[in-house]
């Protein structure tokens, strides 16, 4: 939305010209990943190997999923640290549902499906507080995301320990242990589900009149109010779809562990908000897009598992990362400085 | 009128109205709560939260947020435990506070000179601390000598060392916010930052001194801390950046800027403690813990963005006087 | 010799000169009226005088010595003290703290801390110049406007200011507020002090200045002893023609048919039994001073503020609990005073500004998806009917845009809804002639197809020149309606002023300064 208007202004010639083109593509991070991807390959070339491929794109679709809903609260100029707490939650509450160990609905056939009911609601309904405390209680959504948080992460581990002496739910049926890691037509169950997921947050960021009335929000308040948009129930659809999200990437790794753990997502955090962020997708509301968030979860991703295969230590992945977070803001930065002279 | 009048005091005294309530609940529920040496362990398990949320003041007050201050928490006990480990209390603080400021300048040149947001600036730089101090410490678990855990026990008349460093770190803030030129210049850049580069303030000494500030309590806090704990995990330090602003936030700072000052983040601190120690007193199911803590924190900025509210009402221009005026 | 001498002033934005030579000069002990239309230059000029920009060419002498200054704080430190429009106090501080948040007096050179005493004794001397009674520790936040910009001028004192810039000081303040602004200045002038007052209310101007300067499209075009300088002729110079040129001739006469039926509507300490109809085919004016409540009603029509008693009926179906969406539902269009902070999204093109209030509208029923081509056709229809002067709307982003185009942005955003309603508020501030002639066109059009409008406007030639009929507010109530052909600019001020009391006898003259 942004990007895009920028071209077409007067043009300096060769190099410089292709840098500006880069610099102000939406595919820039795009770019960068495969920038790098090459880069590292001579230093690991087992990183082009379909194995390597296969465990980048598993630990992309998890982190994507919550990444995306991210990206619907970041457009209304919101921020959703809720997010790891859902996760652990909804994996938790899941678990208790159709664990073989006394679940609700132990051995049950409605037990996986129950369940997954269960985590979904979850999500839903911590979304929802987020949004009222937001929306009706005017109360800033960094502190409200952050008590919820808080108190969702402890939540968790006390509803542990009434269904488990040990610190995570395990004994899951084997019905929803496939659904995790089986595939269907060669492709993995949660690519269907992520793609399903991105599509359709993709169609109603870019296409629909919620869409549009998101990064209304997110851009002036007070006139998307003035212009009849009903500001709260946006605003709150943004936090409820956030919510839903973060649920439903509980629900791929509760699959992949095959266990409801209360501490599952707890450090995964600042890699949501890093991703979304490397995207493109402003922390001040009204830009953001899927595309660019999937972009950068693959970028984030790809340096992870780079680093660990470099067999560089936790050190050095954590403070590349934190690098690369930095470098993308400032890149965004002065993109933004460059634009504001036009 | 009279009736919204009388909800903005209840408003305006509500944390105070909630810590007596806290007091008065686990002071029932156990005699030993209420005693002299339980409230001094409260104070010094409070301290290091404390100072951090000091530091965490000066940059909430610019309407900034440094979300780094649990990573350099950690790096500089690295640096402490590693490079420092002989070096007397005296001059290792000193050295860990230095540290912290550089840290913070750091911050601050993304921040102030390429204009990224704080948030995330200190999102990365805490990733990036975390990084180097597990770099130092060869991601091994780090122990200190006796010198520094002695001070665990130390006192200076009959006061707790850990309460020293906390009082004095308070009323230096508590000068300097107040009695300053810088102090008041903080909380004029917070209020708003175009007016202050027209008045003449020299907006990015004050932004990068703030940052400079938060990264040397960062420091401070880290010694406090690893004087109680013993040692320093990988995991040290780890989202004290939530508590310190949770803090801040409880004591009525906000996140815009301009409002709060340090009281209020140490009485926030000291009644976050206080129901932890309450709670461990009356032997509550150590789950709950977070629990409390994060309902009690919610109750509080609910309270604040109420009393806001109301107050944001009653500012509205009157056009006409139909009863008596406001 | 001048106090203050400028010579020959000359700047550029982005290779586009804005000012083209102004010269004038100040005196001692003398207030220099500076006038002109929005973008005729007098902002530029005192940002430059005031140190916040660079000139590229032309001389300021100050005192017979060479002026330069490189920033807010040397202008200062040379005796020059700016006073924006938007005062730069900071609310959350005291008043002694605002007066010195530069310059805190020291308990000793050596010692970082504030001399509060030393502090305290120099604010309440600076305070008692300027009439403020509240106690220097008080919180700026707890003052008024007109005490705010009281204290702004305490804070040029304070510096030993020689000359005071005052930018549209007036906007925000009562007429009490105003008129005791005036003496300040009045005792100011008697120290010696020279002040450059910038407004447009041009009563004002008269009232307080020794001289005028004119200017337009960045060149003086005029000036002089203020006797020789009547509001007509200063009009005239501002714009360049006459004002009977302004206003387009109306095409359509309007009917009985009523489109907006206002009863008994209140809202207390806002407004009181609200009580009128607007017909399709009318253009219906509300005029008032500043503070009348003329927006707070515009608000409550429109459904972003509540109101206590009364009803609001559209084609005689009354509004039940009014919001904007429903509001809109029943065909009204509302157009804010406050075009930046609520009536545009800035950073977004101009083609999603103009569907954002009409995206139900062009929703597909079953996937609720935005029907692009649809609305990129209508939005391209839209934007021709009121002239939008740009390359692309689908690309072009609002801020690019002037003032006017802007305005025009607006305005497509609720033509595009063909409402029956429309409440302007406003419409033509801060934009140049040209544009608001063409919005006058726009309004004319609407109700020659059968709109109702509701115009409320601080413009009194603006209202006499559009209207079928004026109502006129004061004190949050409606006081008077005059019918065209009744319309006499002088009975319509003495109603918007009535029952105003002490405010309205102690400055009769003064009042002028709304009218123009």
């Amino acid at each position: 939305m942004i990007a895009t208007s920028i071209a077409g202004e007067a043009r300096p010639s060769g190099p410089r010209r292709l840098l500006r083109h880069l610099l102000f593509s939406e595919y820039l991070v795009l770019y960068l990943s495969l920038a790098y991807f090459l880069a590292v390959l001579p230093f690991v070339p087992q990183m082009a190997s379909a194995e390597v491929m296969r465990n980048i794109l598993s630990d992309m679709l998890p982190l994507l999923v919550v990444a995306i809903g991210q990206t619907f609260v970041l457009i209304v100029a919101g921020i959703d640290l809720s997010v790891t707490s859902i996760i652990a939650m909804a994996s938790v509450v899941g678990a208790s549902v159709m664990t073989g160990d006394g679940g609700y609905l132990a051995d049950s056939a409605l037990a996986v499906p129950g369940a997954m009911i269960a985590m979904v609601l979850v999500g839903l309904a911590i979304g929802a507080f987020n949004g009222f405390c937001v929306n009706r209680l005017g109360m800033p959504p960094f502190i409200v995301t952050l008590t919820t948080m808080m108190f969702f992460s402890g939540a968790a581990i006390w509803f542990t320990t009434f269904h488990t002496e040990t610190s995570s739910i395990a004994n899951l049926p084997h019905g929803f242990v496939v659904l995790g890691q089986g595939n269907l037509g060669g492709v993995p169950h949660a690519l269907w589900v992520v793609a399903a997921v991105g599509i359709a947050a993709h169609l109603v960021l870019a296409r629909s009149v919620l869409g549009r009335r998101l990064y209304a929000c997110g851009q002036n308040r007070r006139a998307a109010a003035v212009s009849g948009v009903p500001v709260g129930r946006v605003i709150a659809a943004a936090f409820l779809i956030s919510g839903a999200c973060a649920a439903v990437a509980s629900i791929l790794y509760t699959g992949r562990l095959q266990t409801g753990t209360p501490i599952l997502g707890q450090t995964i955090l600042l890699d949501i908000i890093g991703a979304v962020v490397i995207g493109g997708t402003s922390l001040f509301g009204g830009k953001g897009k899927v595309l660019w968030t999937v972009f950068g979860v693959l970028f984030l991703v790809l340096i992870d598992t780079s680093l660990k295969m470099l067999g560089l230590s936790l050190f050095s992945v954590f403070a590349i990362k934190g690098c690369v977070i930095l470098l993308a803001a400032v890149i965004d930065a002065v993109r933004t400085r460059y634009a504001a002279r036009f | 009128m009279n009736a919204t009048r009388l909800r903005l005091v209840l408003l305006r005294n509500a944390p105070v109205a909630l810590f007596i309530v806290v007091l008065a609940v686990f002071g029932s529920l156990s005699d030993r709560f209420l005693d002299a040496q339980n409230f001094t362990n409260i104070l010094i398990q409070a301290s290091h939260i404390a100072i951090l949320g000091i530091g965490m003041t000066f940059v909430l007050l610019t309407a900034g947020i440094d979300l780094s201050v649990g990573a350099v928490m950690y790096l500089s006990v690295a640096l402490l435990g590693i490079y420092l480990a002989d070096v007397p209390p005296l001059l290792a603080v000193p050295a860990m506070m230095a540290a912290g400021a550089l840290f913070g300048l750091v911050n601050a040149f993304f921040i102030v000179r390429l204009r990224v947001a704080a948030f995330i600036v200190t999102l990365a730089t805490l990733f990036i601390g975390r990084g180097l101090a597990l770099w130092v410490t060869e991601t091994r678990m780090v122990f200190y000598k006796d010198h520094i855990l002695s001070l665990a026990r130390a006192e200076w008349l009959g006061v707790p060392w850990a309460i020293w460093v906390f009082a004095i770190v308070f009323a230096a803030a508590w000068l300097v916010l107040n009695h300053t030129p810088f102090g008041r210049q903080v909380y004029a850049v917070g209020e708003n930052p175009d007016a202050a580069a027209k008045a003449g303030i020299n907006v990015p000494l004050v932004l990068t001194a703030v940052y400079a500030v938060s990264g040397a309590c960062a420091g401070i806090a880290g010694f406090v801390s690893i004087t109680q704990v013993g040692a320093a995990a990988s995991s040290f330090a780890m989202e004290k950046e939530f508590a310190a602003v949770a803090a801040a936030v409880l004591g009525g700072v906000s996140l815009f800027g301009g409002r709060g000052g340090v009281a209020g983040t140490v009485f926030g601190a000291v009644l976050i403690q206080t129901v932890q120690n309450g709670l461990v007193i009356v032997n509550a199911d150590p789950y709950i813990y977070p629990l409390v803590t994060s309902s009690i924190i919610f109750l509080a900025v609910f309270v604040d963005s109420q009393r806001s509210r109301i107050l944001e009402r009653l500012g509205r221009r009157r056009i006409r006087i139909e009863e008596r005026p406001v | 010799m001048a106090l203050l001498d400028c010579e020959n002033l000359r700047k550029s934005f982005f290779g586009v000169e804005v000012l083209h030579g102004v010269s004038f000069s100040l005196d001692r002990g003398r207030v220099l009226g500076l006038v002109g239309e929005n973008g005729s230059g007098k902002s530029t000029t005192m940002n430059i005088l005031g140190g916040v920009l660079r000139r590229d060419g032309g001389r300021i002498r100050l005192d017979g010595a060479d002026y330069e200054p490189r920033g807010p704080k040397d202008a200062l430190a040379r005796g020059i003290a700016f006073i924006h429009q938007e005062l730069n106090l900071f609310e959350n501080l005291s008043i002694e703290e605002n007066l010195f948040i530069t310059g805190f007096p020291r308990l000793g050179a050596a010692i970082p801390f504030i001399n509060r005493g030393r502090m305290r004794r120099r604010a309440r001397e600076l305070l008692e110049q300027v009439d403020i009674r509240h106690p220097p520790g008080t919180p700026v936040g707890q003052l008024s406007q007109g005490e705010r910009q009281l204290v702004e001028i305490a804070k040029a004192l304070s510096v030993d200011a020689r000359v005071i810039i005052f930018d549209e000081p007036t906007t925000s303040l009562t007429r009490r507020e105003a008129d005791r602004l005036f003496g300040i200045i009045e005792r100011l002038r008697g120290r010696g002090i020279a002040m450059i007052y910038i407004s447009h209310v041009l009563g004002d101007v008269t009232r307080i200045c020794d001289d005028i300067t004119v200017l337009r499209d960045g060149a003086v075009v005029g000036g002089g002893p203020v006797a020789q300088m009547p509001t007509e002729r200063m009009i005239s110079l501002m714009v360049g023609r006459t004002l009977d040129q302004l206003f387009p001739e109306r095409t359509a006469t309007p009917t009985d048919t009523p489109v907006l039926e206002v009863r008994g509507v209140s809202q207390p300490g806002v407004v009181h039994e609200i009580d009128f109809t607007l017909h399709a085919g009318e253009v219906l004016g509300i005029a008032g001073l500043m503070g009348a409540g003329r927006s707070e009603l515009a608000r409550i029509l429109f459904g972003l503020d509540s109101f206590k008693t009364g009803t609001i009926a559209v084609d005689g179906v009354a509004i039940e609990a009014p919001s904007p969406s429903v509001c809109m539902d029943r065909g009204m269009a509302f157009l804010t005073e406050d075009r930046r902070g609520e009536g545009l999204m800035m950073h977004a093109t101009i083609a999603d500004n103009i569907a954002l209030a009409s995206l139900d509208e062009y929703a597909s029923p079953w996937t609720r998806f935005v029907e692009r081509t649809r609305l990129g056709d209508e939005v391209g229809r839209i934007g021709q009917k009121v002239r939008m002067r740009a390359a692309d709307p689908m690309a072009t982003l609002v801020r690019h845009l002037s003032g006017g185009n802007q305005q025009k942005v607006v305005l497509a955003k609720w033509l595009l809804r063909e409402p029956k309603v429309f409440i302007l508020d406003e419409p033509t501030r801060g934009i140049d002639v040209g544009a608001k002639f063409e919005i006058y066109k726009i309004i004319d059009t609407l109700v020659a197809d059968g709109a109702g409008v509701l115009m409320i406007s601080s413009e009194m030639e603006e209202l006499i020149g559009l209207c079928d009929r004026i109502l006129v507010m004061n004190h949050g109530e409606i006081q008077a309606e005059f019918r065209r052909g009744d319309f006499d600019s002088g009975r319509i001020l003495e109603a918007a002023m009535r029952r105003r009391g002490t405010e309205a006898a102690a400055a009769p003259a003064a009042a002028m300064r709304e009218a123009v």
